[in-house]
């Protein structure tokens, strides 16, 4: 191994064992004339629950479809795991991705496979070995971690909103990612399931220690989950705090979110 | 501790100079760049096809359950209208050709008609509209729901899942489409002949055969190849290139068929042409 290599990899160890996950410096994202992500600069730690809030259409999807490589940035660094993004070749990104889980807005469930299809899909595309008592156990314990356990066999489409969110829950975690994204986990649900599912995600984090990068519009998710939260506008960090130092804020404009 | 980070003026007003320009300009313009664009997103979308479909892992179970669905659920569509074109040409054309007293060549003429030209035109015509709409739907819908990037996500290579494993089936399961609604065709053909005649079925069939050659079948059989690759290729383009909303979903199923029905033709036009060339 070359010096230059090895101080690399010393600098990956350290960022892991330091706990840093996510790493963003001057992070720019453009469509056309649209400057969505004009400079941002983030860190989240290992097992942090990071909330990010801001108006619809300021990029905050954006910001973490680049995470999990969906959307190129245009500028700026992006770090996962203690590698460069876009420095990885397509293999490398795939193995990368392995490592997040993405909770879609929809859920993104595959309509035509039932529950039980859609949690064994992950598996066999990643664990080709897995024998299939291995996986009907995995999909058991997933569904039942969600409260699905009676839905095994019925598709998506017979499936209410909460439940579906939930079963893309499952289908997430079943892979035990080191990340986990969410995209708006409570958006058109009643304040019953959302809070389900706001416990859900607390619960993933205590469990699988994961590092969660949530984005919500819904403040008692954000009470709930919370351990940091940023505020982004004009495609910049605005503000960052706890949940506490956002509600005081002195910008009239970050204390409207929380009113 | 909260931090409020100063943020920039970013009000920038970019002034743009307006050059009048007349309509049909503008217009022709905008024909133009639209109609190159798209070619060359085909043209980019086909390169990708050929270098995902020889790199492993290869999509084995995919391909044959695409090919059962694109193949065997459309064998009764494909049947009936084989049926239906192979009765219906012996009863039009057997007036003319009593006209001239030549009604004993009907099995040969409808023979050479439905193998080289009307079985495998056809069959790519209905295969395009219940195939190519089909696909072209399905991965739009998918595009739309966010499924094709919670595949991309989970480390799966949604391309080589979902396009490559269709197109293959395409391609693979038109020609055997084709045979048997030639097949059917042919039968449909005899029973038409039978309506107004009694001609036994060896003396049918043994006529169809003595007036078949070599140069007959193989172009059109291997023309079917394409047909079926362009449907499916055109299909999956739509479809994984499809705009978001619901109304992407219905565009790319109407214009899978149209441009697969008209590349049907195109192909059909080369094809004969590289036939008579060889031939002549």
């Amino acid at each position: 191994m070359t010096a230059n290599a090895s101080s690399v990899k010393i600098e990956n160890d350290n960022k892991q064992n330091g706990h840093v996950v996510v790493e963003m410096e001057h992070l720019k994202k453009s469509f056309g004339n649209n400057h969505v992500l004009r400079d941002i600069n983030l860190k989240i730690n290992k097992g942090e629950n990071l909330v990010i809030l801001g108006q619809s259409g300021t990029g905050k999807s954006v910001l973490i479809k680049c995470i999990v490589g969906l959307v190129d940035h245009d500028d700026g660094k992006l770090s996962i795991l203690g590698q460069d993004i876009s420095e990885l070749k397509d293999d490398e990104l795939i193995e990368i991705r392995k490592k997040i889980g993405f909770l879609f807005q929809s859920g993104a469930l595959y309509d035509s496979m039932t529950a039980k299809e859609n949690l064994e899909f992950p598996l066999r595309r990643q664990l080709r070995s897995i024998s299939k008592e291995e996986m009907n156990s995995l999909v058991k314990e997933a569904l039942q971690n969600v409260g699905l356990a009676d839905a095994i066999d019925v598709t998506p489409s017979e499936l209410s909103g909460g439940m579906r969110k939930r079963l893309g829950l499952a289908r997430t975690l079943i892979l035990k990612p080191e990340i986990m994204l969410y995209d708006e986990p409570t958006t058109g649900l009643d304040p019953i399931t959302s809070k389900e599912i706001s416990n859900l995600i607390l619960e993933v984090q205590k469990i699988y220690n994961t590092t969660s990068i949530i984005i919500t519009h819904d403040i008692d998710c954000v009470k709930r989950t919370a351990n940091r939260i940023i505020v982004i506008k004009d495609g910049i960090c605005a503000a960052e705090g706890s949940y506490t130092d956002l509600q005081n804020s002195a910008d009239p404009w970050v204390r409207s979110f929380f009113e | 501790m909260e931090k409020i980070i100063l943020q920039q003026s970013q009000n920038e007003h970019h002034e743009t100079e307006i050059i009048p320009e007349s309509f049909s300009e503008t217009i022709s313009d905008s024909v133009f760049k639209k109609f190159f664009l798209e070619v060359s997103s085909l043209t980019t979308f086909t390169l990708r096809f050929f270098k995902e479909v020889f790199k492993p892992p290869y999509e084995f179970n995919e391909l044959m359950k695409q090919s059962f669905l694109i193949g065997y659920r459309s064998l009764p569509l494909i049947a009936i209208t084989g049926f239906i074109i192979g009765i219906v040409l012996t009863i039009q054309s057997r007036p003319t050709l009593a006209k001239f007293g030549a009604e004993s060549l009907l099995p040969a003429m409808v023979a050479v008609s439905i193998i080289r030209e009307i079985g495998p035109a056809i069959t790519a015509l209905i295969f395009a509209g219940k195939v190519g709409s089909g696909i072209g739907a399905e991965l739009a819908s998918m595009n739309v729901t966010e499924q094709i990037d919670a595949m991309q996500v989970s480390g799966t290579n949604p391309f080589k899942y979902l396009v490559v494993t269709r197109v293959l089936s395409a391609t693979l399961m038109l020609p055997v489409l084709v045979v048997f609604a030639d097949a059917i065709g042919l039968f449909g053909s005899f029973i038409g002949v039978n309506l107004k005649g009694n001609v036994s079925a060896y003396l049918f069939f043994s006529q169809v055969f003595q007036s078949l050659e070599f140069q007959d079948l193989f172009p059109a059989f291997i023309k079917t190849f394409f047909f079926g690759f362009a449907i499916g290729l055109i299909g999956c383009y739509k479809g994984y290139n499809s705009n978001k909303g619901t109304e992407g979903v219905g565009k790319a199923a109407n214009s899978a068929v149209v441009f697969g029905s008209l590349m049907v033709f195109i192909i059909d036009v080369i094809a004969v042409q590289i036939t008579s060339l060889i031939q002549n």
